[in-house]
């Protein structure tokens, strides 16, 4: 379940998308865990992360922060997204010196999240990548949808999603904003990045057509 | 999910939060437009009905029998699967590794993510390719997955065929080798997915050595892949359960 994976674009485009989120081991420090969990989310939730959320709560843009930080189970998978290096750091920080005893892991450039790792003292431990989409790849959307989509891993912002919020920014009915919020809804878990989607629908509309003023 | 017929005023809304693509407006008998959801391509994923875009409340999840039961499983990240009991499709796998020290050093972790990105993939499909990294002979496919759990025959990679014609909308072939299986893996998983008529996302996860590197991604490259710049990092926040073992 690598949710946070394979999120697809540029090192330009993925730069200032970071994930960093907590879980207990089942078995083993599951239980009571929730506690834990919570305190996460609040520490996350302090700096002011673009999304935040737990896979069976939702994401901050269905629900308020308030209800995810206070629905943690044992069981959660609780999710913050940041949109600058800076502020990830102080997060993982703080998140350290509360040494909650779970495990904490940071999607985002390898190389650069590495760095980040370093600055706030911590070492890595194990890392995983990305080789790629493999198969009948002519399936695919353009490039363009795909860099939406795969910022939720559970394939939950659907392609046709993506292409009719464009048209909507392109016949006014939406802000690059608003669209970008309604894309963040379906992501259960809160790990898709409005910022980074609000800037990339901004990038991409003059190729679909779109003047904006 | 189903549409219910004589609630649908076929206003189209519910139509692009399909993640197959499956939801087409069709004009009955007496003139009425309406939804139909090709049950053949649903996944029973569930976006639809939460985003609450239907004026009518005409959309509605009757209870799958087996196994139509398994797409809602693999593709509703809400429902919590038996096996792992993580909801989503996978395992743990790095998230908790500091805490399990499930991959050790000279080991890799591999999974390969049928259906993925927002595809979709039938059973057959993942059999095809479960079952040629199998031939490759001495593979363990991770036990905790449940995709592992539908295979009738772990060592060859064989799935229940009651499960053949189900779509889901994503399953995670996943296993732990040893760090020089991993161009043999690479190269079936290459020649196979030719063969399937759907995409795969492919994983590659190793221990990070005390000399800061990441030795599985290295062999990666030397098979001709290049791993994308951008992944998922465990800290080493996690309280071990387990004896760190020694870097040789």
């Amino acid at each position: 379940m690598s949710h946070t994976l394979h999120r697809r674009g540029t090192s330009e485009s993925l730069k200032n998308d970071y994930v960093i989120f907590a879980m207990s081991a089942k078995g083993i420090n599951e239980v009571d865990s929730k506690v834990k969990l919570k305190r996460f989310l609040e520490i996350v939730s302090s700096f002011n992360p673009v999304n935040l959320g737990d896979m069976r709560t939702g994401n901050s843009f269905i629900r308020s922060k308030e209800v995810i930080v206070n629905s943690t189970q044992d069981t959660s998978i609780v999710h913050g997204v940041f949109d600058n290096r800076e502020t990830l750091i102080k997060a993982m920080q703080a998140i350290k010196e509360a040494d909650l005893g779970i495990s904490v892991i940071v999607s985002g450039l390898l190389d650069d999240v590495d760095s980040c790792c370093k600055e706030a003292g911590l070492n890595r431990h194990t890392c995983e990548t990305s080789l790629g989409i493999w198969g009948k790849t002519e399936r695919l959307p353009d490039e363009d949808v795909l860099r939406f989509s795969t910022m939720c891993g559970h394939g939950q912002v659907p392609f046709n999603l993506v292409i009719k919020m464009i048209e909507d920014i392109k016949a006014g009915r939406r802000t690059a904003r608003e669209a970008a919020e309604e894309l963040s809804k379906p992501c259960q878990c809160g790990v898709f990045n409005p910022v980074r989607a609000e800037e990339m629908l901004e990038e991409i509309l003059c190729l679909w057509g779109v003047t904006v003023a | 999910m189903k549409v219910d017929e004589t609630k649908c005023v076929g206003c189209g809304r519910c139509r692009t939060y399909c993640t197959m693509g499956a939801i087409a407006f069709m004009r009955e008998r007496h003139g009425k437009v309406c939804a139909e959801v090709d049950q053949h391509e649903c996944v029973d994923c569930g976006v639809c009905y939460r985003a609450e875009v239907c004026p009518v409340e005409a959309l509605y999840e009757p209870k799958p029998e087996w196994p139509r039961s398994v797409r809602g499983t693999f593709s509703n990240p809400l429902i919590e699967h038996k096996e792992t009991r993580v909801p989503g499709r996978g395992t743990e796998e790095m998230k908790t590794n500091d805490i399990t020290g499930r991959f050790k050093f000279g080991e890799a972790g591999m999974a390969i993510e049928m259906g993925r990105p927002s595809t979709g993939a039938r059973f057959r499909d993942i059999e095809k390719v479960a079952m040629a990294i199998a031939a490759l002979g001495g593979i363990a496919f991770e036990r905790q997955n449940p995709i592992t759990g539908l295979m009738i025959d772990k060592a060859t990679g064989k799935m229940n065929p009651e499960l053949m014609d189900e779509k889901v909308l994503s399953g995670i072939i996943e296993m732990t080798v040893p760090l020089e299986r991993v161009p043999e893996i690479i190269a079936v998983v290459k020649k196979v997915t030719k063969e399937i008529s759907t995409v795969c996302s492919f994983d590659l996860t190793c221990k990070v050595r005390s000399d800061n590197k990441t030795l599985a991604f290295d062999l990666a490259r030397e098979a001709g892949v290049v791993p994308t710049p951008n992944g998922k990092t465990n800290v080493g926040l996690g309280r071990p359960f387990f004896l760190e073992e020694v870097q040789k």
